[in-house]
């Protein structure tokens, strides 16, 4: 039998993206909004700058027509080590949890935004407004995750309904989480495996591997050390070479 | 989820009571058992606390099989079913979008019926709207129309019994129709059904026109297929793609090497690229002998690189890398389709562009085209297209001359969808009893003497066969996830809705095939357990039907298609010639292409009253919201424009206005504009919404199909005076940010570590981090 201590020191949630398979399709950007309860995004939170997507997919040009290229790269909370975002809360509305993961704890928050300013990344959004749903459409929200009211700062969090509910179902049956058996919602949806998720404790899991990986980076790591969670494997280009040289 | 539920163990979370012990196979995969029980029979989705995932299809594009999360009786999740071989357990930004229709707050709550043609509609009850129905259509003498969605399974199967049974018509719609793509498939393979594609196995690939990973056929399936072919770990090379077409969609962003081809040009460069093949000797001569079965070699000879390069806008030094490519890195696969398929010579086009396929070895082989056989059920529609454009100016003639009494309507939304010159209203008018099915009531429903509340896809039953399939049988099997909608307080339905080809059962008398679409479907599986085999297997019928609807189908992965194809008669004996439609001289404004474009998320505007496929962002542009149209930069400082001037948008039949968006990656001689807004009605969140390109297209047709020409039209563009924000979700004020130093996205070369594309990058001062 695994105890809930030995289950809880074990683990060190990761992702893993491989931006040599996005397509920037934006499967996971909705499936993240419909497990996690976002609002809706009307028009004006467009204008406003103030639309919410815990996971974004971000559009980067490369050359001019015609030989021009569109990069995608999917954006989430980098779940650092070095969180900026966690001294600065006055609170501890936001704090590194011991399984790696950068938690924000919503009745706690004040609304302060010190989090949003620091994190580099933009992947905190503000509550400016209470959250707005006709009344039938309420039926479709997941009651495992709370609907964050006015006021609150809220971002990715790796869908931690998602990893309780599977260290529950396996510490029920006596054994460690198996290697890709918990998913968030975006890693679930991606048509491509873009997006893999795991135990980065475990040398074995996916995640682990694609870490080690020759094309595996850090977003600003290397300027920052905020030593983020989150490992992205390169695009490859083979025309890339070519291209340099006119 | 809490789980990554490989193969099959979301069945066994549908339920812990035990009714029986049913066997699940699958190709490669061995036999286990797992208990399982109706998910239609549950009363445990009502335990509070307790979720339960349910299997079904949403019988749309594709073919894609998911899974429902259920919570106390409501819907709250979908995603793919990690069982079903079309899909795998993924799902596209389309799929949610079910939730949201399932509680959309406009849901039609009751029938509802005029008094009389301009009275307001008043609700009814089902008895007597049913009562109506079959009043009108006993009383129509055979002169009935049905129009519907393209439908496949038993559902279609239904439609087309109920329009027989009545002497009358089954017609589909689909503004952006494919039926050129099939005509073409035909032509070049004598296939019925759309082959599948090998992506996973190919090393080069060249698509032509088809945004196969965005919205083209099976996107979700194309997707996990993409991810394979990029970096699957069996592989040893990554694979190489091409693609051309004027706009860049979201397979062109992913592609190696986009080819922005001169709209109508699509088949020039297919056959540019079979003339250096031929010439250049760089396949065997079986191959050639195979290609020119079909294509005439005086036609091929006169495809030189000169004049390819003339006709497409294309160098000859990428033609050529294209030729070498596909010859010497195979296996190589060539698909074609969307705006290729959608000139004058479409059909022409795609014959050219799918032949290249003989011409590399692909038929048959791997990494290449694999035929699909066909249904399992006999007489059970496996392919849909939408009718022509020819065939629907016939069919509105015919209501407008009074040969339909009545009409009956679902998920045909021609008043949206055909060109101003059609004039759908106007041959709706004339029609004696206009009969609509639907969820939320649409630009055509509203035109209805009796509007029927239809279910959602998450609470009908059906089949589905879908299309492409893997390669062997497969039907998708849809059933109801949940009960009646009620409101969250219980007082009221949502909907007093019911199934549509339950109520055509119901209304026939059963006559139409059964009593019932849960009987259809029963009878289906029955079919299918007589077959033995299968992914399951089960001592009883009933034991059988329950293992079907828990795994979300039925599928014989041992019966994989012969592979040989027919081979092909004559595709193509002369030049390649497409026209387009004509501006007014005396209108001012830049003459440019029209490219319309099924939008991502809304795809042709069947999504438009779903307010998550309404907010997000367009992969390239991140515009939401609104209609918009993509200029080239030097196009746009041509005309003085920038992002969010008003633009009118004017052919000879009509015009339309959208915001601008300047795309740097947008062909200096076209302007590109989504299709799916531009709604009268269609609930709150489409209502009244940007623009409908469809209405100003010109009714330019393919000259062997009748098929929309839907590229086919020019148009003048200036500007209407005024500016408004484009809404996206890209930060304002940014036209397009490059890579350059701050940017995230780092690109390395083949076998580069990223450390070391960095040190490359910082040395050359372009540092990406």
């Amino acid at each position: 039998m695994v105890s809930p201590a030995q289950d809880v020191a074990s683990h060190s949630w990761g992702m893993a993206v491989d931006i040599d398979r996005c397509i920037g399709c934006q499967a996971c950007v909705v499936a993240c909004q419909a497990e996690n309860n976002l609002p809706i995004n009307e028009e004006d939170h467009f204008h406003q700058a103030r639309a919410f997507e815990w996971i974004r997919v971000e559009r980067y040009w490369e050359g001019e027509f015609p030989n021009i290229k569109a990069h995608f790269i999917p954006i989430l909370c980098q779940h650092c080590e070095n969180a900026p975002c966690e001294p600065v809360c006055p609170v501890y509305a936001t704090y590194h949890n011991d399984q790696g993961m950068n938690v924000q704890v919503y009745n706690r928050c004040v609304g302060t935004r010190y989090c949003a300013n620091g994190c580099p990344y933009h992947v905190r959004f503000f509550n400016y407004w209470e959250p707005v749903w006709p009344e039938s459409l309420r039926n479709q929200l997941n009651p495992d995750v709370t609907v964050r009211s006015r006021g609150v700062m809220e971002k990715c969090s790796f869908c931690i309904q998602r990893i309780r509910r599977g260290r529950i179902d396996a510490r029920k049956e006596g054994r460690q989480v198996r290697d890709g058996e918990i998913q968030p919602a975006c890693v679930q949806a991606c048509p491509t495996n873009t997006l893999v998720f795991g135990d980065l404790n475990d040398p074995t899991s996916r995640v682990s591997k694609l870490r080690n990986d020759r094309r595996s980076y850090r977003l600003l790591n290397d300027t920052l050390r905020t030593e983020p969670n989150v490992y992205y494997l390169a695009r490859v280009d083979t025309t890339e070479a070519e291209a340099a040289h006119g | 989820m809490a789980k990554n539920l490989t193969r099959r163990e979301f069945v066994v979370l549908a339920g812990a009571s035990t009714t029986g012990a049913v066997l699940f196979a699958a190709c490669n995969i061995p036999e286990a058992e797992f208990v399982v029980q109706s998910p239609t029979q549950l009363p445990e989705d009502l335990v509070r606390g307790i979720d339960a995932w349910y299997a079904t299809t949403l019988c749309c594009e594709g073919g894609d099989s998911v899974i429902v999360r259920v919570m106390e009786g409501r819907a709250k999740k979908i995603a793919g079913n990690p069982d079903f071989p079309i899909n795998l357990g993924k799902q596209n930004v389309r799929a949610e979008s079910a939730l949201q229709m399932l509680y959309h707050p406009d849901r039609i709550k009751t029938p509802l019926a005029r008094r009389s043609k301009g009275a307001p509609l008043r609700p009814v009850l089902w008895d007597e709207a049913e009562a109506q129905l079959k009043g009108w259509a006993e009383g129509s003498g055979g002169r009935i129309t049905i129009a519907t969605n393209p439908m496949r399974g038993h559902a279609a199967w239904v439609v087309g019994n109920f329009a027989k049974e009545y002497g009358g018509r089954h017609i589909a719609f689909d503004p952006l129709d494919q039926g050129t793509l099939h005509a073409a498939i035909k032509k070049v393979f004598g296939q019925d059904r759309l082959p599948e594609f090998d992506i996973e196995n190919a090393q080069t690939i060249l698509s032509i026109g088809a945004d196969w990973l965005g919205t083209w056929v099976s996107p979700t399936r194309y997707g996990v297929k993409y991810g394979q072919f990029r970096q699957g770990e069996a592989r040893t090379r990554r694979g190489m793609l091409f693609h051309a077409e004027s706009r860049m969609p979201l397979t062109a962003a992913a592609a190696d090497r986009w080819l922005p081809v001169r709209p109508g040009a699509e088949g020039d460069l297919a056959l540019g690229v079979a003339h250096e093949i031929i010439e250049k000797k760089l396949v065997p001569d079986a191959n050639v002998q195979a290609y020119l079965a079909g294509i005439n070699r005086a036609v091929v000879d006169a495809y030189t690189a000169d004049r390819v390069t003339r006709a497409t806008g294309l160098s000859a030094e990428r033609i050529h890398e294209l030729a070498e490519k596909l010859a010497h890195e195979g296996p190589s696969l060539v698909i074609g389709g969307g705006s290729a398929g959608a000139h004058t010579n479409g059909v022409q086009n795609l014959s050219a562009i799918y032949a290249l396929n003989y011409l590399l070895g692909s038929v048959g082989a791997r990494g290449g085209v694999w035929f699909n056989p066909p249904s399992p059920f006999e007489g059970v529609p496996d392919s849909a297209t939408g009718a022509s454009f020819a065939e629907w100016e016939k069919e509105l003639a015919g209501w407008r001359a009074g040969n339909v009494s009545t009409l009956i309507l679902r998920e045909a939304n021609v008043v949206h969808g055909l060109p101003r010159s059609a004039d759908p209203v106007g041959a709706i008018a004339k029609v004696e009893h206009v009969v609509a099915f639907a969820t939320v009531l649409d630009d055509t429903t509203e035109l209805a003497d009796l509007v029927l509340p239809e279910h959602s896809a998450l609470e009908d039953w059906g089949t589905d066969v879908p299309e492409p399939g893997p390669g062997y049988p497969l039907v998708a099997f849809q059933q109801p996830v949940v009960g009646a909608a009620y409101t969250r307080d219980g007082a009221e339905k949502l909907s007093d809705s019911r199934g549509f080809a339950d109520t055509l059962l119901r209304v026939s008398g059963g006559k139409a095939g059964g009593d019932s679409m849960r009987d259809v479907v029963n009878k289906a599986a029955r079919a299918l357990f007589a077959r033995k085999g299968g992914s399951v297997t089960a001592p009883t019928e009933e034991l059988f039907l329950k293992g079907v609807l828990a795994r979300g189908g039925w599928w014989d992965g041992s019966r994989r298609q012969a592979t040989a194809a027919a081979r092909p008669g004559t595709l193509v004996d002369g030049e390649l010639r497409s026209e387009f439609s004509e501006t007014e001289a005396e209108v001012s404004g830049e003459e440019l292409h029209l490219v319309p474009f099924a939008h991502q998320s809304l795809m042709n505007g069947r999504l438009a009253a779903a307010p998550w496929a309404q907010a997000t962002p367009d992969p390239i542009t991140s515009a939401v919201w609104a209609t918009w149209a993509e200029l080239n930069p030097e196009t746009a400082a041509r005309l003085d424009v920038r992002e969010g001037d008003r633009l009118i948008i004017r052919s000879s039949l009509g015009e339309i206005e959208a915001l601008a968006y300047v795309h740097p990656a947008a062909a200096p001689d076209t302007v590109a504009v989504p299709v799916g807004q531009g709604h009268a009605s269609y609930g709150r969140y489409a209502r009244g919404r940007g623009a409908n390109v469809l209405s100003i297209l010109v009714d330019k047709k393919d000259s062997e199909t009748g098929a929309l020409a839907w590229a086919a039209t020019r148009v003048k563009v200036s500007k209407a005076g005024g500016a408004l924000r484009v809404p996206k979700f890209e930060g304002s004020g940014e036209v397009a940010r490059q890579a350059e130093p701050g940017v995230p996205v780092i690109t390395v070369r083949e076998g580069e570590s990223a450390e070391d594309a960095k040190h490359r990058l910082e040395s050359g001062h372009k540092v990406l981090e």
